[in-house]
């Protein structure tokens, strides 16, 4: 009876191609660690406040650069008060990137995401309240080299909120002294397709509007994707792409040799590789030559599919080691409608969140789901579905896990009474199979901890730069490589073996084979893996 | 134990500064042959801001105060001077502020030293200057920065594909307040370089005193500027984070200095040209702490020779215990107390954008001045 090739390999050629694939894995790691740079960098940009010369044209289109003719310096209170100046003349400029025209964005940034912080002085007769709602009118413009004009790229007037605190004794004497505010996420783009960017930004006041103190200066964060990083990134990709789809379809050709039609498992295994094959197809490579402001969305599309592939993957993987042993409804996913509507609802919420919030966006950068009451209680409601549904997933996940380890543990039990042949082929089989859960761990845990550390490491904010190794790239990469060297690594070893079991290795001597040849799934030509019928076995003793 | 431990300057080699690290290296050789010239660079901040506007630059020679290491960095970067002359200003305001109720109310003097005698005093006061001023300088080279004023600085750095390896875009780019750091290291702390003193002097002491009190100042804007991190991963989660250093508000770094000035600990000079604690029972003071070679004078009563004004005619405050109070600042000659009758702006309201309420406020009130 043919296996998979898992159980027909000997541990020699296992320890070697666990070998090449650590190799690959240090090798991810490596790369990200020394060759990129850091995944993302910000840019701050201290904004020029301008006065508008016509105010009351209201023409989204019509932009006011930093070189305008009237500048006003807002810590000079006494000289502004003089001239009548209103909140609708002042109009604060910022322009990326810094140091333009010298410096201009490149293409392979991928995506700008803008982030604004406004300074706020304690005044001892105004109240501020501890979560202000701050109306922005905010436009921006692009210009390539060569241009002299801005063109219009979009204009909003959205409301944010933002939380203030004041850290010293509340009273005359801390006159001048700043508040503490959070600060204001502003606009996301999903392409840096031009050179440089410009940012209008009027703070309209009147009774209902921006009821807030004496603003002293407003810094624009830009947030971008390093150029280098996107290289190494792409090139993974465009590395890993080509193998995917080799082994894809050397898999597949394994699967066609045999006498009978693919089983459940080998469904899941050529879908798993192909979500992995659709998320590495180097589809980045376009934004270098298009505008594709979708592709934020695109990607979290890919990566939601690819989970919730993998995901399944796992369920089924377990439930097919666990024999819910009913002849016929063995090989379909219909078996498994109860785990796999947890993925379902759950990537299904989290797609609809996302279009909710990238969707509009493509039409509007400066839109953001988190503003109003009923877009937070809308975004949270998704988001929480989806935290149910992966609870419920990890619960049923754990359930069937120990539910294997079980049987497999009754399975035990019997095994001294075997003959040692068939004795050390199921031996065998429980530690591969326990191999490759460890496995499973082992990347579940890399990747929780890698996130923990990335998280960690970008909060330390560090200082010394002695360290050649860029960590967060590494653990991106890494992390990234992971995943696929993890799922190369089940196409290969899941794959239908050739080698023939030796014609009647273990049955004949006592009577176990009884038992084994009862069995529907013996005798029957299911060649998927000799473990699942064992486990079926176990399951009927 | 009682060495003076100096803790290594937060950032270490990167590749941005090593121009302006062999810039500086030349000028310090290069001033090390000449003698150290008369004065304060603070002068810079008592220049009016008109003399440093307009599209060229003051020539470095009319800059005032400057030392022979700091004209030369003067012409390698004309443009920082803007912000250095905004820096020292900001630092004198911001002295003031700190100081209005203290005895020695950090008056400017006179043209040459600004703060007068009292800066030649290796005292508190000398040392608070010294932070403070190094501070400024950090900040506002910081906050030019992001203003996209400052040709070198940051991305924008000339030459900087030369460092930085042109497809790496932008990946190797130095943070502003890192670069104002940098930048103040060489500036301020070149005139200490200039000359060579004869170990375990007074003189080294002095340097080396001011050396760490300049240090002391460009870590306090570090130490107050606040991290802000952004999540901006897959579907907006925290997949991908990134953070930045946002720069205080000046007055939150005059606030931590001022901290320090009070707590600051008394060093000697060894004869090994080190500095070392004055009394082994004093904890060892940080880089972050301030540190002094010599006791203040009281600055009670008038002195030119050591830059004291004297308390007389100062107004104090009659309930309370602190240096404001008339017991202390009047240092107990007892005060005169005058009933006045004052109009003022008072209650005022600044509203975004740009209106002020004001009431007109008529007080009685008594006025307590130093006898």
């Amino acid at each position: 009876m043919p296996g998979t090739i898992l159980e027909n390999l000997s541990g020699r050629k296992l320890s070697v191609l666990v070998a090449v694939f650590l190799i690959g894995q240090v090798i991810c790691f490596l790369i990200g660690g020394l060759t990129a740079p850091a995944p993302a960098s910000t840019m701050t940009i201290l904004s020029t406040a301008c006065i508008d010369p016509h105010p009351e044209n209201t023409d989204p289109s019509r932009w006011i650069a930093r070189d305008c003719k009237q500048k006003v310096e807002l810590s000079h209170r006494d000289k502004i008060i003089d001239k009548h100046i209103t909140a609708k003349d002042i109009v604060f400029v910022g322009a990326m990137p810094l140091g333009m025209p010298r410096l201009d964005f490149s293409r392979w940034q991928q995506n700008l995401v803008g982030v604004i912080q406004i300074d706020l002085l304690y005044e001892k007769e105004l109240k501020l309240e501890p979560s202000i709602e701050l109306t922005l009118n905010a436009r921006l413009f692009y210009k390539n080299k060569g241009d002299t004009e801005w063109k219009y790229y979009s204009h909003a007037e959205e409301k944010r909120l933002m939380d203030c605190s004041f850290d010293y004794v509340e009273d005359a004497n801390s006159e001048g002294y700043p508040y503490n505010c959070t600060t204001v996420p502003l606009f996301e783009l999903g392409s840096l397709h031009h050179d440089y960017y410009m940012l209008n930004l009027r703070l309209p006041a009147d009774k209902k509007r921006n009821n807030i103190g004496w603003i002293s200066d407003i810094h624009l964060h830009v947030i971008h994707m390093n150029g280098g990083f996107t290289r190494v990134w792409l090139s993974m990709k465009a590395v890993f792409f080509p193998i995917i789809l080799a082994i894809m379809t050397w898999f597949w050709n394994r699967v066609h040799i045999l006498q009978r039609t693919p089983a459940l498992l080998e469904y899941m295994l050529i879908s798993l590789g192909g979500t992995l094959a659709f998320l590495d197809l180097p589809l980045e490579f376009l934004t270098l030559f298009f505008e594709m402001p979708y592709m934020l969305l695109l990607g979290d599309i890919r990566q939601g599919i690819f989970y919730a592939m993998l995901l399944s993957f796992w369920l089924v993987f377990a439930g097919e080691h666990m024999l819910i042993n009913d002849q016929g409804e063995k090989n379909s996913l219909r078996l498994y409608w109860k785990h796999l509507s947890a993925i379902v609802i759950g990537c299904t919420s989290l797609l609809i969140f996302d279009l909710c919030e990238r969707g509009v966006q493509l039409r509007n950068p400066f839109y953001s789901i988190w503003v109003t009451p009923v877009g937070t209680n809308l975004a949270l409601s998704f988001i929480i579905l989806a935290g149910i549904s992966a609870g419920i997933y990890f619960i049923f996940l754990c359930y069937m896990i120990w539910n294997v380890f079980r049987n497999i543990s009754i399975k035990r039990a019997v095994l001294p009474n075997m003959s040692s042949a068939r004795r050390l082929h199921y031996e065998g089989i429980i530690y591969r199979f326990n191999f490759l859960m460890l496995a499973t761990l082992i990347c579940a845990a890399i990747t929780i901890v890698s996130f923990i550390l990335s998280q960690i490491n970008e909060g330390q904010h560090k200082w010394d730069d002695s360290m050649d190794i860029e960590l967060s790239s590494a653990l991106f990469t890494g992390v990234y490589g992971m995943w696929n060297i993890y799922i190369c690594a089940m196409l290969i070893l899941y794959a239908p073996s050739h080698k023939q079991w030796p014609s009647d290795p273990i049955c004949g001597e006592n009577g176990e084979e009884v038992e084994f040849n009862r069995l529907p799934t013996d005798s029957s030509p299911n060649e998927i893996s000799s473990l699942t019928s064992f486990a079926s076995k176990a399951a009927i003793e | 134990m009682a060495q003076n431990k100096l803790v290594g300057p937060p950032f270490l080699g990167k590749r941005q500064f090593f121009n302006l690290f062999i810039t500086l290296l030349l000028a310090v050789t290069e001033a090390a042959r000449r003698s150290s010239p008369a004065g304060s660079w603070l002068r810079m901040g008592m220049l009016t801001s008109d003399a440093l506007k307009g599209e060229e630059a003051p020539g470095c020679q009319n800059l005032p105060g400057l030392s022979v290491g700091q004209s030369r960095l003067c012409q390698l970067y004309t443009d920082h001077m803007t912000p250095v002359s905004v820096g020292a200003k900001q630092a004198l305001l911001e002295c003031r502020h700190q100081f209005q109720h203290r005895r020695w109310n950090c008056s400017l003097l006179d043209d040459v030293n600004v703060l007068g005698p009292a800066i030649n005093i290796a005292s508190r006061e000398s040392a608070f200057a010294h932070a403070l001023s190094a501070a400024g300088v950090t900040h506002a080279v910081a906050r030019s920065c992001r203003d996209g004023q400052l040709q070198s600085c940051g991305c924008s750095r000339m030459g900087r594909p030369q460092d930085l390896r042109k497809d790496w875009v932008w990946g190797g780019c130095g943070d502003n307040l890192e670069y104002g750091y940098k930048f103040t290291q060489g500036f301020v702390d070149v005139r200490e370089r200039e000359r060579k003193y004869k170990r375990g002097t007074r003189e080294q002491g002095r340097s080396l005193m001011n050396l760490h009190n300049n240090e002391a100042g460009r870590r306090a804007v570090i130490k107050k500027s606040r991290v802000t991190c952004k999540c901006h991963g897959v579907s907006g989660s925290c997949s991908l984070i990134t953070c930045w250093q946002q720069l205080p508000t000046f007055r939150e770094v005059g606030d931590f200095i001022r901290e320090k000035y009070d707590g600051a600990t008394e060093v000697r000079v060894n004869k090994r040209g080190r500095l070392q604690l004055g009394d082994p029972r004093y904890r060892v003071p940080t880089a972050n702490d301030l540190v002094y070679l010599e006791d203040s004078p009281n600055y009670c009563v008038a002195d030119p020779t050591i830059g004291s004004l004297g308390t007389t005619g100062r107004s104090c405050n009659r309930t309370s215990q602190d240096m404001d109070g008339c017991n202390l600042l009047c240092c107990g000659r007892g005060y005169n107390t005058l009933k006045t009758t004052i109009r003022e702006r008072c209650n005022c309201k600044f509203k975004w954008c740009c209106e002020v309420q004001c009431k007109t406020c008529i007080k009685t009130i008594d006025v307590h001045t130093c006898k």
